[in-house]
């Protein structure tokens, strides 16, 4: 595992690098997309899999970058990569703001209260409707730039799979998951909960922001309905869940295989498309918690860095 | 804003609040059930309020059957789809962390909006049955609300006359304080959890052939009424149940009284604001409850 | 200090003076409010009365990281080690001194207690013996000033528990405050110089081992009337 993993993924990077150079425009988008699902559960996972603190709202960071990202590029003309940029920054502080009351709340009740405010930014980002353009949705200035977006995503998958990778392996990471075993030990050997799963939140707000930007200068269109979806949380959780919520590579792998399998299907079962995806839902819950790689970790005792 | 504030504005707005809260009153006491019982967040809840709305409706459109009468067909039907869910799927999950309970009932939640879907098509439908209103006094009293509240204020006492009284009742309110001492009390604990999610689903479906008169059915009508009883159980406190009455009500006169002074878009994010700023400052609900 | 749950008290004006170098032990039939006191003292629960004093300082509203940071290490009734980290990365997160010192600490800890081979092993895979020795000398991590032990005999077997008792004596020797929660006797008479005795969450006795075990109250405390 050791030897070939780093050259497998090597030639990988190339092989995605260059991909654009000979795909359609669709396989340039789909794929870019991929990215986007890598680095949505990804994020999920840095907060919920490691601390074990179930976000159920999720997409609200999704959604909060990419208005920010686009209500800068409209109104302040800044560059599309500036702007995604700060659609981030705009969902780390989000994060900070609702996580130092919320992160206090025991698990159902941080559950809710995420998924609540899911559902206010939607309606504040509808109020407003000078800045964003309320229901009628937020329209940015034409711009084909699928592929610079392509590698973009690429780019922010990467990282956070690399965030994620360097938090596993460190101190900072492992105490993330005393809280995920036992929060009241942890608290009662000296780790200050409330601030480490802070910094976690705030990391896990961050990819979510800037792709949400990509996204919707890729889209070129966003409106609330289509940006703060539960429909997204629940996706990125299932992949995130999929693939191994804890490990490194899960999300990736879950993204991977959920993305793939909705292409496919949404292709040909357009009507069933929802219902087929409500059994996922319930096989990965009751059948495989633990998702692929987590099965794996157990029956094979491999170490955390998978 | 240049408007002036009536005394019977405040009235108006303070009646429509109660007929609206006892509504929610008790279709949260279904989800309240469900969560003290079995500690499952029960996302589905909407969708099953879902489908009593379109039982009433076949049912007056088939052949013409009273849609309050209905509510004898509905909620028996629902209970049972509850129990089956309980039997085969929710079983599974009782006593799971959150995100299990979260992701399976979203799980049959969608399953049953496509179904809908499927079955039905998302035209929007409607119940001609009932409308108008009394004038009392000052206030305008809409008809089919009234009956709405009356029918829902005579279900949920019904249903805590049950729970006082009655030894299911009684079982179902000790399996909810502690199971392991209930199971050794004598109680077939799995019986109590197969006929909890059944009442919670028929308090869910008695709601949605209620709101069947007064407003548009569709497939995904239930998701707010998913998140409000959320809001509810949450204000009223996890496991308590005269809390989810008081719940509800307080929550129907916090809507009207944001309709008074902001617009309609807002309104609905009222009933989420509440529910974030109560989760902060007492998360164990505004009576006790047990977190 | 009183600590109220709803209407009942389970501490009711408890009063304690612990010197350094000195071990203490808690004893009083189950519901006396042994546990409740250790987590009132730690910041796992507040008081809703009185002081709790650490060389001088206020803490009984402090949060339980922070009492942890001043010197104060516990041990857990129930074993709390971290399943899915591994015996040494359960040490790990306790310090914040560099990466390089804590490992070789934690090492150094780990061959104490001869469990050096099971550095890498999930704490989860440990038996139950092994697992309380871990969750010992990770409080031993930070070199606390005082330690509270709660129920450290409990389902340990003889020669281990000699071990854990020796352990004990030579923390007492360099100068730390022990307090110990125990139903062992023996151990309790055994190992720790002054005794105090709680019954219903007051304070019925409080002196040296030979004293209470003559005490009638406490007698009555624990056979009945």
């Amino acid at each position: 595992m050791k030897r070939w993993f780093p050259a497998a993924l090597a030639v990988l990077a190339v092989g995605l690098a260059l991909y654009p150079l000979q795909a359609t425009g669709y396989g340039v988008r789909v794929m870019l997309q991929l990215f986007m699902w890598i680095a949505l559960a990804q994020s999920w996972n840095l907060i919920s899999g490691l601390t074990g603190y179930v976000s159920f709202g999720h997409v609200v960071f999704f959604g909060t970058g990419a208005y920010a990202s686009s209500i800068l590029i409209v109104t302040l003309g800044w560059a599309w990569p500036l702007a995604c940029l700060g659609g981030g920054a705009v969902a780390a502080v989000l994060a900070l703001l609702i996580g130092w009351p919320c992160l206090r709340l025991k698990g159902p009740y941080f559950a809710i209260a995420t998924l609540g405010l899911n559902e206010v930014m939607r309606v504040v980002v509808s109020y407003y409707e000078g800045l964003t353009g309320g229901g009628n949705g937020l329209s940015l200035p034409t711009l084909y730039a699928s592929v610079e977006i392509y590698y973009a995503m690429g780019l922010v998958a990467a990282a956070v799979t690399v965030v994620t990778y360097v938090i596993v392996t460190s101190r900072f990471g492992l105490r993330l998951m005393t809280i995920r075993e036992d929060e009241v030990a942890a608290e009662a050997m000296g780790i200050d909960t409330l601030r480490y799963k802070l910094y976690a939140f705030l990391l896990s707000a961050a990819a979510p922001g800037i792709v949400g930007g990509l996204s919707a200068r890729d889209q070129g269109y966003i409106e609330p309905l289509s940006v703060f979806p539960l429909i997204m949380t629940i996706t990125m959780i299932v992949m995130a869940l999929f693939g191994g919520k804890g490990t490194i590579w899960g999300p990736v792998l879950g993204a991977a295989l959920l993305f793939a399998f909705q292409e496919v299907v949404w292709a040909r079962f357009i009507y069933l498309h929802q219902l087929l995806f409500g059994a996922i839902i319930v096989g990965v819950v009751l059948l495989m918690p633990r998702g692929i790689l987590g099965v794996l970790q157990q029956k094979y005792n491999l170490p955390r860095t998978i | 804003m240049g408007v002036l504030i009536t005394p019977s504005m405040i009235g108006q707005v303070v009646i429509s609040g109660l007929l609206a809260g006892s509504l929610y009153a008790m279709v949260a006491l279904g989800l309240g059930l469900i969560f003290g019982v079995m500690r499952v967040l029960n996302v589905a809840h909407g969708p099953l309020l879902m489908m009593g709305a379109y039982t009433t409706f076949w049912l007056f459109q088939w052949i013409g059957f009273n849609p309050y009468l209905s509510l004898l067909i509905s909620m028996p039907l629902l209970f049972l789809v509850g129990v089956a869910l309980q039997r085969f799927l929710v079983r599974r999950v009782v006593d799971a962390p959150e995100l299990s309970s979260l992701l399976l009932t979203f799980g049959v939640s969608i399953a049953l909006v496509n179904l809908a879907q499927l079955a039905f098509t998302s035209d929007l439908r409607a119940v001609e049955y009932l409308t108008g209103s009394f004038v009392v006094g000052p206030f305008a009293l809409s008809k089919p609300r009234l009956a709405t509240c009356g029918f829902a204020i005579a279900i949920t006492l019904g249903a805590f006359v049950f729970l006082r009284s009655t030894r299911l009742g009684k079982a179902i309110r000790a399996v909810s304080q502690s199971r392991e001492v209930a199971q050794v009390c004598g109680i077939d604990v799995q019986r109590i959890h197969l006929i909890t999610f059944g009442l919670g689903s028929a308090l869910a479906a008695a709601g949605g052939s209620l709101v069947a008169v007064m407003v548009a059915i569709q497939p995904e009508m239930g998701q707010v009424y998913t998140f409000k009883s959320f809001l509810v159980i949450v204000l009223g406190g996890a496991g308590n149940y005269p809390g989810a009455l008081l719940g509800g009500l307080l929550l129907g006169l916090v809507e009207q009284l944001a309709s008074l002074f902001l617009t309609a878009q807002v309104n609905e994010a009222v009933a989420y604001v509440l529910l974030v700023v109560v989760l902060l400052i007492r998360p164990t609900g505004l009576l006790k409850g047990r977190v | 200090m009183v600590k109220r749950f709803g209407g009942v008290a389970a501490v009711n004006g408890v009063s304690l003076a612990l010197e350094p170098g000195r071990i203490y032990g808690l004893i009083g039939p189950n519901g006396s409010g042994k546990t409740t006191l250790f987590n009132c003292i730690t910041g796992v629960d507040q008081a809703d009365e009185g002081e709790i004093l650490f060389k001088g300082r206020r803490i009984e509203r402090m949060k339980p990281h922070q009492i942890f940071h001043l010197g104060v290490g516990r041990t857990f009734q129930v074993i709390r080690v971290f399943p899915e980290l591994t015996a040494l990365e359960n040490l790990l997160v306790v310090t914040t001194s560099g990466y390089a010192e804590a490992q070789r600490r934690a090492r150094e800890l780990l061959a104490l207690v001869k469990l050096e081979r099971l550095a890498g092993e999930f704490a989860g895979n440990l038996s139950y013996g092994q697992q309380k020795l871990v969750e010992f000398i990770r409080v031993l991590m930070t070199d606390p000033e005082m330690i509270l032990l709660d129920e450290p005999a409990a389902g340990v077997n003889r020669t281990l528990l000699n071990e854990l008792l020796d352990a004990v004596r030579r923390l007492r020797d360099q100068g730390k405050t022990i307090l110990l929660v125990e139903h062992d006797m023996k151990v309790v008479m055994g190992l720790c110089e002054t005794v105090c005795v709680l019954d219903h969450g007051e304070k019925l006795a409080e002196g040296a081992p030979g004293v209470i075990q003559a005490d009638e109250r406490v007698i009555e405390a624990y056979f009945g009337r």
